[in-house]
């Protein structure tokens, strides 16, 4: 229970489900966790590594338990509390905003959420692929919330539609900036501006967006070929090769790494391997090769491997001379990861930065330098996995109760 | 939200939507342009705002029905709703009081340079305006621009009106003969490239803007990766106007590129290669007044 970020009383609800009562399960989940069939379905599991029984053979499946528990229990609907007419303003509805909204309204706030897209969900439903999250499951947990009394407005792009100072004179006691990591990490390769070379962040939103409608005559407007890589070992890089592969590629999957260092569960890699994506670790790309039309005609790689070169047993992966080789490919996905969001120095001049980018939050009430703006999620954070992001919603959510509640003496 | 309130036909395949956007309406600027999604899971479309009325809540698009969702956006009647707009996206063109500039556009850019060679004009700026076309058929907006620029030259390829020749030669004569401070320049990447070329020569300040295929229009995705001075950097949160002698115009025209179903792709065009094993009769009957 220690272990999870949201602090889901998981011995609790384990126990309900071995007595068969699914309904107050769920209830203890729905208790520290808004969106339990999302973090059924995607969560990293710290609570898993964390197990006791690791020790002995595996741990107790507990992501599985809660996925089962939200698909089939039926919480009592919360009530939410009167409105101390406080108006509160959340932007981005990603997980972290859409917790943190949540968690306010059920205090009695008035939470409006800001999000860019035309549906609420931010990563849940752009980012992630529609047969990790199934959309149905998504917009029943957002319901959820809506009722909470939460107004989602969708299509403002707070910075450029509405500007910060335009919310404060709206009336918006607090504003909560969760509007995630930016920008993707360019690579310095050679060729990676070629025709058929994709960032992870670009495939994903395109798969996305073209297949969100049932019964969608739409077409879609980018070419995978029939030889797919993707570059990268972290989540966005299993899903753009699980994605590519249902297209009907064939994915190879690269990265620097061995397999057991990858940053993926190893259940998630294991299902990659069965849709029959094929694996090359210890290989690092060089140079992507162009044809005369400027599209991606090939990749060539070197081996990497553990060496030891001070002779101090220090091992690190450094790349084998004379291993270089060509892989024939006409689609490559890069990635790699993201850059902090460039964009919260561009709402206002007055946000304090860290070095790297990353926005400047007090740790205790997540709020940034300037009086009444708060910061939770990845835009903070840089890179995070989803339950990080919900857990330090959570807590932006007391800091912003706080903080109101003070002004008002 | 989002209703188409009027509806032109420029020329061929041009069209001009009005639509009802009360919330872009009351902050874009010239320059900027709004992500347009005309049903839901459908491409997003970057499309410049020519025009708003800020009173009514209205903005003014112009496109070239050249894609599949293009063409859904132009076959959309008055009275119908969009999906989505989202805006004002960019930042705005940068408007400074110079004294004589030139606003050279060719073809469906003559759109994007009409609200920049107006807020120039307001500035207080001589604006002269050379507008580019393939025949007098294709020229578009050009009683707008008369009224815009205080001296208007217009050219046609084939010497069907005005003069014949390239909007390129006019700039020439003009660099030649005037003092002129800024050149702002829109058009295709050839186009540019060569303003460029000849405006570096005589250190000319030069801006242009760049249309490259977007995704999210939000700074999410890189899909619309270009290199200035050496560096990536994003269109839609970064420009789309950019210093035009910074710009490696080889790099963009190697991204506008990369999007046409190519030779690579066996020939297949863009959108056989994507479609669905429906039926014909279903699809049809979905697609509605919608031609195939």
């Amino acid at each position: 229970m220690a272990h999870c970020p949201l602090g889901i009383a998981i011995p609790r609800f384990i126990r309900y489900l071995r007595e068969g009562d699914v309904a107050n399960a769920y209830q203890v989940i729905k208790e520290a966790n808004w969106l339990p069939a999302v973090c059924g379905r995607i969560c990293s599991a710290p609570c898993e590594a964390a197990c006791v029984l690791n020790e002995e053979k595996a741990p107790i499946g507990i992501r599985a338990l809660e996925r089962y528990a939200s698909d089939n229990g039926r919480a009592r609907p919360i009530k939410a509390k009167e409105h101390k007419g406080k108006k509160i303003a959340v932007v981005g509805s990603g997980p972290a905003g859409l917790t943190a909204a949540a968690q306010l309204a059920q205090k009695g706030f008035q939470v409006t959420i800001f999000e860019s897209l035309d549906r609420p969900g931010g990563i849940l439903r752009y980012g992630i692929p529609e047969f990790r999250i199934p959309r149905k499951v998504l917009d029943q947990e957002i319901n959820e919330i809506k009722a909470l009394g939460v107004d989602i407005q969708t299509n403002i792009f707070i910075g450029q539609t509405i500007t910060l100072d335009e919310l404060k004179k709206d009336g918006y006691e607090a504003i909560l900036l969760a509007m995630g990591a930016g920008i993707p990490k360019f690579m310095e390769l050679r060729g990676a501006h070629l025709g058929g070379v994709y960032y992870g962040e670009e495939f994903l939103m395109r798969v996305n967006l073209t297949k969100s409608a049932p019964f969608g005559r739409n077409q879609s407007n980018f070419i995978v070929g029939k030889k797919v890589v993707v570059i990268g070992s972290g989540n966005t890089a299993l899903d753009c090769a699980r994605c590519a592969r249902r297209l009907g590629g064939e994915v190879t999957l690269i990265f620097r790494r061995t397999e057991e260092e990858m940053y993926v569960r190893a259940e998630e890699r294991d299902l990659a391997k069965e849709e029959g994506i094929h694996f090359e670790p210890l290989a690092k790309p060089v140079e992507i090769l162009a044809d005369q039309n400027h599209f991606v005609a090939g990749l060539k790689c070197v081996r990497m491997d553990y060496a030891d070169a001070g002779g101090n047993n220090q091992w690190q992966l450094e790349p084998v001379p004379d291993s270089e080789f060509i892989i024939d490919v006409d689609t490559v996905v890069i990635a790699i990861g993201h850059r902090p969001n460039s964009l919260v120095s561009k709402l206002s001049s007055k946000l304090a930065l860290n070095k790297d980018g990353t926005i400047k939050v007090d740790q205790t009430t997540f709020m940034t330098s300037v009086s009444g703006i708060f910061a939770c999620g990845n835009v903070m954070t840089n890179a995070g996995p989803v339950v990080e992001a919900m857990a330090s919603g959570k807590k932006a959510a007391r800091g912003i109760e706080q903080f109101v509640l003070q002004v008002k003496k | 939200m989002f209703e188409v309130v009027n509806k032109l036909i420029l020329t061929e395949g041009i069209k001009r939507l009005d639509i009802r956007a009360p919330r872009v309406a009351k902050n874009v600027k010239a320059g900027q342009f709004v992500s347009v999604c005309c049903e839901e899971g459908d491409e997003r479309v970057p499309l410049t705002v020519v025009d708003c009325d800020r009173a009514k809540g209205i903005i003014s698009l112009i496109f070239h029905e050249a894609g599949a969702t293009t063409k859904k956006l132009g076959a959309l009647p008055i009275n119908e709703s969009l999906f989505s707009i989202l805006g004002p996206l960019g930042n705005p063109a940068t408007i400074e009081r110079k004294g004589e500039v030139v606003c050279i556009a060719t073809g469906i850019a003559s759109a994007q340079i009409l609200p920049i060679a107006r807020a120039l004009r307001q500035a207080g700026n001589k604006v002269i305006g050379v507008i580019g076309a393939k025949t007098k058929k294709k020229l578009m907006l050009e009683a707008q621009m008369r009224v815009a620029c205080e001296k208007i030259f217009i050219t046609t390829e084939d010497g069907s009106y005005e003069r014949r020749g390239l909007a390129t030669d006019v700039l020439r004569q003009l660099l030649q003969t005037r003092d002129i401070q800024l050149v702002y320049a829109i058009g295709s990447a050839e186009m540019m490239e060569a303003v460029c070329e000849m405006t570096k020569k005589k250190k000319i300040k030069t801006l242009v803007q760049l249309n490259p295929m977007m995704v999210d229009c939000m700074g999410m995705c890189g899909s619309c990766r270009v290199r200035i001075g050496g560096k990536t950097v994003l269109v839609c949160t970064d420009g789309p106007e950019f210093n035009g002698h910074q710009v490696d115009f080889k790099d963009y025209k190697i991204r506008l590129n990369a999007f046409e179903g190519h030779n690579q792709w066996q020939g297949q065009k863009l959108q056989q290669l994507s479609q669905r094993n429906e039926s014909v009769t279903f699809r049809r009957f979905l697609s509605g007044i919608l031609k195939e």
